[in-house]
């Protein structure tokens, strides 16, 4: 048996804070041999990136420290060696890429020149050679024009393309393993397939060996021998990949690997991590009707009230130009929509970044003004209604937005947030009533009571969202707009989340129109789905008919965009 | 980018009516007759209103604005009440000094600062660059006044190593007299300069792209000098320009102290003698060099930030 | 975990460094000092003889006599009265009118935000130190003409930082749920976005505090300040013509009077920028 390329050896890292030390890898062990690719997977803050810096040596010192632990490359201990060791290893034989491609690029620098910086510096070859290879790696990693290219500077680029300039740069010497930090997180689905399997046809023609860094053990199911599954700082599980899919171990694997809606069949609710195992990790038996696979062509539509009506809205923002900043034309960010949604019912909007989903939810509540077109809500006509009526609509007709970071006053404590539907509208009576009324609701969303006088900083992501929730609720509204809302969050936590949303329609027999670039968890929440393109819905059809028979090219292509993981068979064996 | 710079200038002719407008409100309205002041107790009606209208003050006030946003494109401003010398002429021949002074202070100070600030960029976190940070910020608690009295009195008094003050046309002549309030005009500056430059570098130190320069195996100095020093220049470019119009001026201060005959040193003799139209004046010419300078400094940014052009 | 606010948190950050600790406790000395001196508790006396004239600094008179032989000690203390309430009035004209202008601005824009714009470019375009003479020169010399002049020319900076950030706050998901729960501009911008970019209105206090208090120290020192009371800018005004005298303790208290302030304010308002605001570095 011949060394593997990278051993890493109970391997501890910490970092000095000031609340004293944290503990981010706790004594892991893993290795990637020649030529493989090794998925790590877990989710944010599980050390993971840490781990991966510590390779690359590129730790923050001196907050970081390293006190135990191994990592050889090629048989040399890099903790051992100094910086200037070091240095002629990164981007020489371990390069990296990193997840944000829209700021990982030096703006005021051509993308050629950045990528022939590193063939200088580890190959001393002349300037032209070196921009002469920067313009052939540009070619293979399948930028267009790759001559003409690489004069542009990055903010000249999409996201897509940036991020094949940092994989041109990182394979630009050769390297003999390539880590990459979560590539494709920040783009849309169609491209990030396009850079998976550029990434895995490189590794291949390369003979690299790759450390792929994910959320989403879907994303790796097609490129990974390997899989390392790291869980609050450790290692709970490492297999090869076939193996991972198909007889997980660890419950955090297995909760990882249910929680990610699939396009085919999937249960009324989706299985979470927390139906595997407790707080504390230990192994819990998962209750057979979560299990069950469900038919939503079985389910009786509830209701033919038609709760709102779209007819062609247009919604248009003006382009300035010329010396004065007159407006010269009108982009139309929302182009000629129609739909109608029945009581009860969910619509799903998919599409991509720039499609105009966004601003069609937005204008759906007069949060932007429409240019054109009729809103119908339940039989009303509010497409010009002003001020009282206006405000009276926002009771009925709500919105959670995508990001909970900055959805929530970081000012307000949460009582304040939740109480502040019902004071604009003098609503719940006393103060005291208001208070309880927010309490209840807090608890429903599976949040203690006692959390009240806390602040948005105090709470994860996925308690944000939570709260989100519950504000837009508070004032009981029949139709909820839920815009991207669960995609800053991590696989495990939007699996609640979707869960909670599904819980809440039940209960309070809730209209959702659900916008969402992943088309996976609209097809799990969804009724009916209409998917966007260009500000237009180009299809719309029953969520199951889209899955199975996609009209359009476009469809086709968002369908086969989406990571597949290892399905039926994973599900199956959990039973 | 040419269309920006155009719109750039025009946008110039608002704010220099708005500036005017300012200008003229102080001096033409708020501070009311100057007549009465300028003839003294005994003159008599006849000799002030001759006074009024050979002051042009006779006008409506809109023919007075006028005048005042027309002098800002002329440089015509008249006569001195003091001297009773034509204003343009006293700046011609104050902007000589004033220039011999600021223009090589100016541009060692910010060549020092520049050179500080990175190699404590470099040393982030250690010993010396707390105390390079100690320093600077003891230095700007000090009140300028001090540092020029003291340095007058010590360099060029006690120790007698400079001339006390007075000035000398031509090059070297002039070189014993600025030399010293040069010397403090470098010490008052690098203390803010080095700490914006220092914070303005560091701020860059720590984004994404720096990262990536490292995990190509860059070394610390080369993406200090290359990367983030490129990325820096950026915000320090337009900190620089933007001081050069208060070169004009020349340090108001430091003119007075050493006596040299330049900008700073009329403008606080008008001062002293209630001269408003001298006092008018530098505040319109020093007016023009900041929006000028402003302007410079934006079309600068523009070619120093690939990312400005193609909006 | 415990409750806590942001400011809390803030504070709870600042404390744990030492120095701004330090420096808060000597800018509140000043202000004590001050607001003792203006009361007629503290040296009041400042203007009788003490002792001879030019007496160096002793046991007896700590900083000194001047030149009629009143003490420098004292008229260190007035001349602190003097440059606190300086800055004390700055903030009190600068901060309502930088805070309101630049809120409208930067949340209604369209002909508002190019007024104010306009306006306060227009008050940035004449230097500083001009428009400062400009106005005490015309106002007529005294204490009143410095706080008007100070205050007209303090409130652009705030004004600008306030537009700004108010601007990136308006597009944010928070103000957004405001708005979708019925919330109407006043809540919007009052409730939710303004104590969102209050701490700027701290540290910009802080910073321009500093500058009012040098200020009025040039002023004073051209004659334009404080008439017929001491200040450090007239102080070091003297100095000029007692230096070669070898009477260096008018200067020297000054000095030092002014040198602890400031050093105060200026780690403060660092260790505020931390504290309240990591990401205003170097603005």
């Amino acid at each position: 048996m011949t060394l593997p390329l990278l051993s890493v050896k109970n391997l501890v890292v910490e970092f000095r804070t000031g609340e004293g030390i944290v503990r981010a890898v706790n004594n892991i062990s893993f290795d990637i041999p020649h030529g493989k690719t090794i998925g790590i997977v877990g989710e944010s803050g599980s050390g993971k990136s840490v781990t991966s810096l510590a390779v690359m040596g590129l730790l923050q010192k001196p907050a970081a420290v390293i006190p135990q632990g191994e990592i050889f490359f090629n048989g040399v201990d890099l903790l051992k060696c100094n910086e200037n060791e070091m240095r002629k290893i990164r981007g020489n034989q371990i390069s990296m890429i990193f997840q944000e491609p829209m700021t990982s690029l030096n703006p005021v620098f051509k993308v050629g020149e950045q990528i022939a910086e590193a063939i200088r510096i580890h190959k001393n070859v002349s300037n032209k050679v070196a921009w002469e290879k920067a313009v052939h790696l540009m070619n293979l990693v399948g930028i267009p024009n790759p001559s003409a290219s690489a004069h542009k500077y990055p903010h000249e680029m999409s996201g897509g393309q940036k991020q094949r300039v940092m994989i041109a740069m990182a394979i630009s010497c050769d390297p003999k393993l390539l880590i990459a930090d979560e590539p494709t997180t920040a783009l849309d689905v169609t491209i990030q397939k396009q850079v998976l399997e550029l990434l895995h046809k490189l590794q291949q023609d390369l003979n690299m060996s790759m450390m792929f860094i994910t959320h989403d053990l879907g994303v790796i199911g097609d490129i990974a021998d390997d899989v390392v599954v790291m869980y609050r700082s450790n290692v709970v599980e490492q297999n090869n990949a076939q193996e991972i899919f198909t007889k997980a171990i660890h419950p955090y694997t297995k909760g990882l690997l249910a929680c990610r809606p699939k396009l085919g069949a999937n249960p009324r609710r989706l299985l979470t991590v927390s139906d595997f195992m407790t707080e504390e990790g230990v192994e819990k038996t998962v209750p057979v009707e979560r299990i069950q696979i469900f038919d939503k062509e079985s389910e009786v539509i509830k209701t033919d009230h038609v709760l709102l009506e779209i007819q062609n809205l247009v919604t248009q923002f003006p382009i300035k130009g010329g010396l004065f900043g007159r407006t010269v034309d009108h982009f139309k960010a929302v182009d000629d929509v129609s739909f109608k949604i029945k009581k009860g019912q969910t619509l799903g909007l998919v599409g991509e970044s720039g499609c105009g989903k966004t601003t069609l939810g937005r204008s759906i509540l007069r949060l932007v003004e429409p240019s054109a077109g009729k809103i119908i809500y339940d039989g009303k006509d509010i497409t010009h209604v002003q001020h009282e009526e206006l405000r009276l609509l926002r009771k009925k007709m709500q919105i959670i937005f995508q990001d909970p970071y900055s959805s929530l006053n970081p000012r307000m404590t949460i009582a304040d947030i939740l109480m502040e539907p019902l004071n604009i509208h003098n609503e719940g009576g006393t103060k005291a009533q208001r208070y309880e009324m927010a309490r209840a609701l807090l608890e429903k969303v599976g949040l203690k009571a006692s959390l009240m006088n806390r602040y948005p900083h105090e709470f994860s992501g996925g308690q944000r969202q939570r709260i989100c929730i519950a504000r837009a609720l508070m004032l009981r509204p029949e139709f909820v707009i839920c815009d991207e809302s669960v995609s800053a969050l991590d696989v495990s936590i939007q699996a609640q989340v979707l869960n909670l949303l599904l819980d809440l329609q039940q209960e309070f027999g809730l209209t959702y129109v659900f916008i969402s670039h992943d088309l996976s968890v609209v097809n799990f929440i969804a009724d009916e789905v209409g998917v966007m393109y260009a500000g237009k819905i180009i299809e719309m059809d029953k969520a199951s008919n889209i899955y199975k028979s996609a009209k359009t090219e476009y469809t086709r292509a968002l369908l086969s965009a989406i990571p597949k993981g290892e399905t039926k068979q994973s599900l199956a064996s959990l039973v | 980018m040419t269309k920006y710079i155009i719109r750039r200038l025009l946008y110039m002719i608002p704010v220099l009516l708005g500036v005017s407008l300012i200008i003229f409100l102080l001096f033409n309205v708020v501070s009311g007759d100057p007549t009465a002041v300028l003839l003294g107790k005994n003159a008599t009606a006849r000799q002030m209103a001759d006074l009024r209208e050979q002051l042009g003050l006779n006008k409506s006030m809109f023919l007075q604005y006028i005048d005042v946003v027309k002098s800002a494109f002329t440089f015509d401003f008249g006569y001195s009440w003091a001297t009773k010398q034509e204003i343009s002429q006293m700046i011609k021949q104050g902007s000589y000094p004033s220039i011999c002074l600021s223009v090589p202070a100016f541009v060692i100070s910010t060549i020092i600062s520049l050179f500080i600030s990175v190699f404590v960029a470099y040393y982030r976190g250690k010993g010396i660059d707390l105390f390079v940070r100690v320093v600077c910020i003891a230095g700007m608690s000090i009140s300028a006044l001090a540092y020029i009295l003291f340095f007058q009195w010590f360099f060029a008094y006690k120790l007698g190593w400079f001339e006390i003050s007075g000035f000398e046309e031509g090059f070297p002549a002039f070189v014993p007299y600025i030399a010293l309030p040069a010397i403090i005009w470098i010490v008052l500056s690098i203390g803010p300069d080095v700490r914006f430059f220092r914070t303005v570098i560091l701020d860059e130190i720590y984004q994404d792209y720096v990262r990536t320069a490292r995990s190509k195996g860059l070394s610390e100095m080369t993406i200090l000098l290359r990367h983030v020093l490129r990325n820096a220049m950026i915000p320090i470019i337009t900190y620089v320009v933007i001081q050069i119009p208060s070169l004009i001026l020349g340090a108001l201060l430091l003119e007075n102290f050493f006596s040299i005959p330049g900008l700073g040193g009329i403008t606080l003799n008008a001062l002293n003698s209630s001269d408003f139209p001298v006092m008018k004046a530098m505040a319109i010419l020093s007016s023009v060099g900041y929006i000028v300078f402003g302007l410079i400094s934006d079309i600068l940014y523009t070619v120093a930030d690939p990312r400005i052009k193609f909006k | 975990m415990k409750q806590n606010s942001l400011w809390k948190d803030a504070f709870f950050r600042l404390a744990k460094d030492k120095l701004a600790l330090f420096s808060l406790v000597i800018v509140l000395i000043y202000f004590l000092v001050a607001l003792l001196s203006s009361m007629g508790l503290l040296a009041s006396t400042w203007s009788q003889e003490v002792g001879a004239s030019n007496l160096p600094p002793s046991l007896e008179h700590l900083f000194g006599t001047d030149i009629f032989g009143r003490s420098v000690l004292q008229k260190v203390i007035r001349g602190t009265q003097v440059a606190m309430s300086v800055g004390v009035a700055a903030s009190i004209i600068a901060i309502p009118i930088g805070v309101l202008l630049g809120a409208f601005a930067g949340y209604f824009g369209g002909w508002i935000d190019d007024f104010v714009t306009w306006l306060y470019t227009t008050f940035s375009s004449v230097p500083n130190i001009m428009l400062l003479i400009s106005i005490t020169l015309i106002l007529g010399k005294g204490i009143f003409a410095v706080y008007i002049a100070l205050g007209a020319t303090s409130w652009v900076t705030l004004c600008r930082l306030i537009r700004g950030e108010v601007m990136k706050h308006k597009e944010r998901e928070y103000v957004q749920a405001a708005g979708a729960i019925g919330g109407g501009h006043m809540r919007k911008l009052f409730r939710h976005i303004l104590p969102n970019v209050s701490h700027i209105i701290i540290i910009n206090t802080s910073m321009q505090f500093q500058i009012a208090i040098k200020s009025e120290v040039i002023l004073s020192y051209l004659g334009l300040g404080v008439q017929g009371e001491p200040s450090w800018g007239t102080m070091i005004d003297d100095a000029k013509l007692e230096l070669v005298r070898g009477v260096w303790w008018q200067l020297a208290g000054a000095t030092v009077a002014m040198f602890f302030i400031l050093l105060a304010f200026n780690i403060l308002s660092d260790a505020l920028r931390d504290a309240l605001d990591p990401k205003l570095k170097g603005k």
